[in-house]
């Protein structure tokens, strides 16, 4: 049951990721891409981390892949109707070192124990004890590095001053 | 699990969401002689008695309507639209705790149809899906009022899911649990034998902005900028036929019911009678079961009662102009929000030091 579970949520995630680069049109990828993590999180549900799979819908399929969707739809995006062969080549090439790479790490390391973790039963408290002690300079830093990034955009895209008081209706 | 535990869940589930289903009409009829009311005039009072048969009329015409699709539309995600919105609207449900638990065969069931430990996680989680089948639906209509409402829509609910997420996690502090269940059996018993220990007390300013939050995310006026009729024809489902448009119209009602499931379940006690705790309602009614019901009966009212706040709101207030709504949402909810939530951990840090 739980192995029949794990393979349909597999394929159905791996097949939904194919969608998303396999589509011509845009938009059917961005609903590729929310079903994939719709499989990705029903992993998550079946390994026990009910507090990953929630996190994971609420923050990349409701909100990350929203202003995705919110930009292609903005843009007008055309659908492709030419091939490229080359950028097929480069996307095969790339797919095959990432996962030769891979396997050479797996064969590298063996520290990547077979089977999966124990779940701890407090699983929300031991996440955020974690993230206060031991990881709790990395959290902050990485929060930092997305406020800059923020900043940043903000920098490149408001290029044209905007007199005082001036300001557009 | 047994086959009596299968047949108790699959039974509890298709009550639960029947009934869920049965708010459609309900608020079809409410909604509209609520507004018959507030604008003092009678409103539908033509069929059955005092025009309670009306949502069955309204109901027949729409699915007799012919179901046309226009051409210019992208078919496949036209025709997904309205159900990605009534999938998670109807997904939501099974996290709403409304009782304690009854007695069947010497064996206690909950009130619930599942109790997930991270609960409002869940409900935040799938209820936010519902704005994909705006955006696809006024996207695949080809049309441009229905891709500015989609478009005014997905903006407005990203923004409000930030408050009213701000304000569930001050909850989540103060009650210590992400599972609704437990957030219930926590507002049992009275503050100093005077209020009803109820999460509004403790968290006014969530509430509030949880409650203003909840407008926006189930796009209801004052903050029903997607659909606006005057400005955008009908908004999003501007391409839609009948009973697509039906489809969209059940979904909001339902996802009122959550909200209001939500607001009830950490803010006003849940299932709990006011200053009557469940061991009191015990003694007098002698029975388990009798207490369950008059548990359901209670959350149900108190859904009831959130409903109709809805409705009175939406006749009462005029709708947002679209930046005055960002405004609100950025400027004023989310750093109250913020402030909140350091409140909430401050006072929660002192209650612990002491």
């Amino acid at each position: 049951m739980r192995e029949g579970l794990f393979i349909a949520f597999s394929l159905f995630t791996i097949a939904a990721a194919s969608g998303v680069v396999l589509s011509r049109n845009p938009v059917y990828s961005a609903f590729s891409l929310i079903l994939s993590f719709f499989g990705l999180s029903g992993l998550y549900l079946l390994w026990g981390t009910t507090f990953m799979a929630m996190i994971q819908i609420l923050i990349y399929t409701g909100a990350i892949v929203v202003l995705f969707v919110f930009v292609v739809m903005l843009l007008n995006l055309q659908v492709n109707k030419e091939s490229s062969p080359n950028f097929l080549i480069v996307g095969i090439s790339g797919a095959a070192v990432w996962f030769f790479s891979l396997i050479i790490l797996r064969v590298l390391t063996q520290a990547i124990p077979n089977t999966l973790p124990a779940i701890p039963t407090d699983q929300i408290r031991t996440i955020s004890k974690l993230l206060f002690t031991r990881y709790l300079w990395p959290f902050e830093v990485l929060s930092l590095f997305l406020l800059v990034m923020i900043i940043a955009i903000f920098a490149i895209t408001r290029t044209q001053e905007i007199p005082h008081g001036g300001e557009k209706q | 699990m047994d086959w009596m535990d299968l047949i108790v869940t699959a039974v509890k589930t298709i009550v639960i969401y029947l009934g869920m289903v049965q708010v459609v009409p309900i608020m079809l009829i409410v909604e509209r002689r609520g507004a018959a009311l507030i604008q003092d005039r009678p409103g539908p009072n033509r069929v059955g008695p005092f025009g309670l048969f009306q949502p069955i009329a309204d109901v027949i015409k729409m699915m007799m309507k012919e179901v046309a699709v226009p051409k210019q539309v992208n078919k496949a995600l036209y025709i997904l639209g309205p159900f990605l919105v009534l999938f998670p609207a109807s997904l939501v449900i099974a996290a709403l705790p409304f009782g304690d638990f009854f007695t069947l065969f010497d064996k206690n069931y909950i009130l619930q149809v599942a109790n997930i430990d991270v609960g409002i996680l869940y409900i935040l989680a799938i209820g936010s899906l519902g704005i994909y089948g705006i955006l696809f639906g006024g996207w695949a209509s080809n049309n441009k009022f229905s891709l500015i409402g989609a478009m005014r829509s997905s903006s407005q609910i990203i923004s409000y899911e930030i408050p009213l997420g701000l304000a569930a996690c001050s909850a989540v502090l103060w009650y210590g649990t992400f599972s609704l269940r437990e957030m219930v059996t926590g507002q049992e018993g009275t503050i100093l034998s005077v209020l009803p220990n109820w999460g509004i007390f403790y968290q006014p300013l969530g509430f509030l902005l949880f409650f203003v939050a909840a407008f926006a995310e189930t796009n209801r006026l004052p903050f029903d900028l997607p659909e606006s009729e005057a400005e955008l024809v009908a908004g999003f489902h501007t391409e839609y036929g009948p009973m697509d448009f039906g489809t969209f119209f059940m979904a909001e009602y339902m996802n009122m019911a959550t909200m209001s499931g939500l607001m009830v379940s950490i803010y006003f006690g849940g299932w709990h009678l006011p200053w009557i705790s469940d061991a009191t309602l015990l003694q007098w009614l002698g029975s388990r079961n009798l207490v369950a019901l008059i548990q359901v009966l209670t959350a149900v009212t108190k859904i009831a009662f959130f409903m109709l706040v809805f409705v009175w709101v939406r006749w009462t207030i005029p709708r947002f102009r679209f930046d005055q709504l960002m405004r609100l949402a950025w400027k004023n909810l989310i750093p109250l929000g913020l402030i909140n939530l350091v409140i909430t951990a401050l006072v929660l840090y002192f209650k612990g030091a002491a």
